[in-house]
């Protein structure tokens, strides 16, 4: 009987294994060799040995420290855009029901269905020049606006539409832990909105907006199509920058150690997720 | 002076009526039970007096001040909800402290009612630990001192105990009507446990579909239901379908004394059912006999196959499948559109000593 019980658990631990095996295998082929292969690939060169003078060149390059200035701020500016504008539309949702709250949850949902490039041409033609938004204006015989398309502006617009939905389901899933009757409590003792936001709701939902950001951060980091649409030329984010170095300039060691360094910052934020998860599964409910 | 004066009061909910106009005086000092099965509106109500819900139609007022349409930060309420709902966040001093530091009271007057309450539910010394490192009932006496200690006028107990454990739940309880009577605070508790509702009330509000179906005393609950749902409802009781004809009713091979005629239920509570020797009249087959300790209830069977539960003393023994006589001693007719009649047997006698074991 114990034979059978033992050899039952050893093989459930086997089909576990072979489960995961896959995706395992999948990332260290197309994510942990390829990294190794880079950061091997920009300090490594056969024939003369170790260095890091690409890094080094990085690091005193003012164009290069621009660029990733510029990713850092569009990167944490959007981030905190879009939890701003998420937070209010979550807790209306989470909340509220009936079919109004279900018309703001389609509308809120729906860029995620709007692939990149048409929110960028889209764009184009709502705040570019001479855009739907310019006309108006005339029409109106009002001055036209500074239109925001090819400057920073641009693609932190963009990116906060586009970004949205994954933010607002990431927030409604933390906030799902906070219950009516724990607010109904606070609301009883006599707190106001403000009070029940900042004393109940957001301590129990830290860990949430912790990975709210961190999954906006990897995301925004390396984002290339709306920076590369919408965006300046220069400074540009590292997104673009980095393809273009690679396929303009034709300079790989550069661009990969762009991409190196821009995979650092991520997995940076990537350990903030870890133990932002962690942390919340300690958290009692 | 606490008083609560429900005029007229309906919630609908879209389509559904929750509650239908009910009219209902809590007074000073009280400790009411809404009583009903899941969907009778009683946590509706509660919610209502609570300013949680706001009514459709009617007025509720408390003191004689129209609290209708206030929200429940300025109601002189306060309600301990059924899961606690206590911050996870905060330690047991902060859940409690919460409402007073809202009411900026100095923080050495915090710190001392914080402690009279604590003491008060039996929590001295547990300010520090946080909700987890508590059990479920230390849980719900912090959410009751957190309730407490802002001194509302009206406590509302949303079902504080339906996720305790039976013996749990009764200590509770009686701490709870202590507490209510030592600081004689106006308390509405809602429940859909009967004992509950009969061991801690001075009143009960009765609940059924949105209809208030009976307000009394728990005594006169028991003893005097004024429907058949209440009869049903409270206490275990013996509910058959039956016709009026001839000066007596029929229902499921019963025939028993009773005025008037057509369709009726006719009720007896197990305890007014005696056993008796078979030459007596009515006659049942044992089922089973169910021994709760104190007493016993025969699970038996009419000639027609009625099932017909009988309390009876716990010295008394019978077989499955014996066939015993029984006779009844009171028993309640429901008739549509009337109100109840009832009745008393003059013919009680002994159950004979050869049955005791």
């Amino acid at each position: 009987m114990i034979a059978a019980l033992r050899s039952g658990v050893a093989g459930g631990r086997l089909s576990g294994l072979l489960l995961v095996a896959l995706p395992v295998a999948l990332l260290i082929w197309l994510v942990l060799w390829p990294v190794l292969q880079a950061i091997v690939g920009t300090v490594y060169f056969p024939g003369t040995g170790f260095s890091t003078a690409s890094y080094a060149y990085f690091f005193t390059d003012a164009y290069s420290l621009r660029n990733l200035w510029l990713t850092l701020w569009v990167t944490a500016l959007t981030s905190v855009l879009r939890v701003a504008v998420a937070m209010p539309i979550a807790l209306y949702l989470r909340f509220r029901s009936g079919p109004v709250a279900a018309l703001v949850q389609a509308l809120a949902l729906f860029p995620m269905f709007v692939p990149s490039v048409l929110v960028a041409y889209a764009f184009i033609r709502v705040l570019g020049p001479n855009g739907i938004v310019d006309t108006i204006l005339v029409a109106l015989h009002l001055p036209k606006l500074a239109s925001p398309y090819l400057t920073p502006a641009g693609p932190i617009i963009g990116l906060v539409w586009d970004g949205l939905p994954l933010t607002l389901l990431l927030l409604l899933s933390g906030l799902g832990r906070v219950s009516i009757a724990s607010v109904d409590a606070a609301r009883d003792l006599g707190a106001g909105s403000f009070t029940l936001f900042t004393r109940i709701i957001l301590p129990r939902i830290q860990s949430s907006i912790i990975v709210t950001l961190a999954f906006n951060v990897l995301g925004l980091f390396s984002a290339f199509t709306l920076p590369f649409l919408l965006g300046p030329a220069s400074p540009e984010m590292m997104g673009p920058y980095m393809q273009r170095t690679f396929s303009d300039n034709a300079d790989p060691l550069n661009a990969t150690t762009q991409a190196v360094i821009t995979f650092a910052f991520c997995a940076a934020f990537g350990l903030i997720y870890v133990r932002a998860i962690a942390k919340g599964r300690k958290a009692p409910a | 002076m606490a008083q609560v004066r429900l005029s007229g009061i309906a919630k609908a909910f879209g389509k559904v009526t929750a509650l239908d106009a009910m009219d209902l005086v809590i007074e000073d000092g009280e400790l009411v039970c809404l009583l009903g099965p899941s969907g009778s509106g009683k946590s509706t109500l509660l919610r209502l007096i609570g300013g949680f819900e706001t009514p459709s139609e009617g007025t509720i007022a408390i003191d004689g001040v129209d609290v209708t349409r206030l929200p429940p930060e300025r109601r002189p309420t306060a309600m301990v909800f059924q899961s606690h709902a206590l911050w996870s966040h905060m330690t047991v001093h902060g859940n409690i402290a919460f409402g007073l530091k809202l009411r900026r009271l100095p923080r050495a007057e915090i710190r001392e009612r914080v402690e009279r309450v604590l003491d008060l539910v039996g929590l001295s010394g547990y300010g520090a630990r946080l909700p987890s490192q508590l059990s479920g009932g230390q849980q719900q006496r912090v959410a009751l001192a957190r309730s407490l200690v802002i001194e509302p006028k009206i406590l509302l107990l949303d079902e504080p105990f339906a996720s305790l454990d039976q013996h749990l739940r009764e200590r509770l309880r009686d701490e709870v009507r202590d507490i209510q009577q030592r600081l004689g605070i106006t308390a509405v508790f809602v429940t859909h446990g009967q004992d509950e509702a009969l061991a801690i009330s001075d009143r009960i509000v009765v609940l059924a579909d949105g209809r208030m179906q009976q307000v009394g005393r728990p005594g006169e609950i028991y003893a005097e239901p004024k429907t058949a749902f209440v009869a049903g409802f409270i206490g275990a009781m013996n509910m058959l379908d039956g016709t009026l004809a001839d000066g007596e009713i029929a229902a499921g091979g019963l025939k028993l004394p009773a005025e008037g005629s057509g369709p009726a239920r006719l009720a007896i509570r197990p305890e007014d059912i005696a056993l008796s020797e078979p030459e007596e009249g009515r006659m049942v087959t044992v089922r089973r006999m169910i021994d709760f300790g104190s007493h016993v209830v025969v699970d038996s069977t009419l000639a027609d196959g009625t099932h017909l539960r009988v309390q009876t003393d716990k010295a008394v023994r019978v077989e499955a499948g014996e066939r015993v006589g029984i006779r009844v001693e009171r028993w309640t007719v429901f008739a549509e559109g009337e109100e109840p009649r009832r009745y008393r047997s003059d013919t009680v006698r002994s159950f004979r000593d050869v049955r005791y074991a």
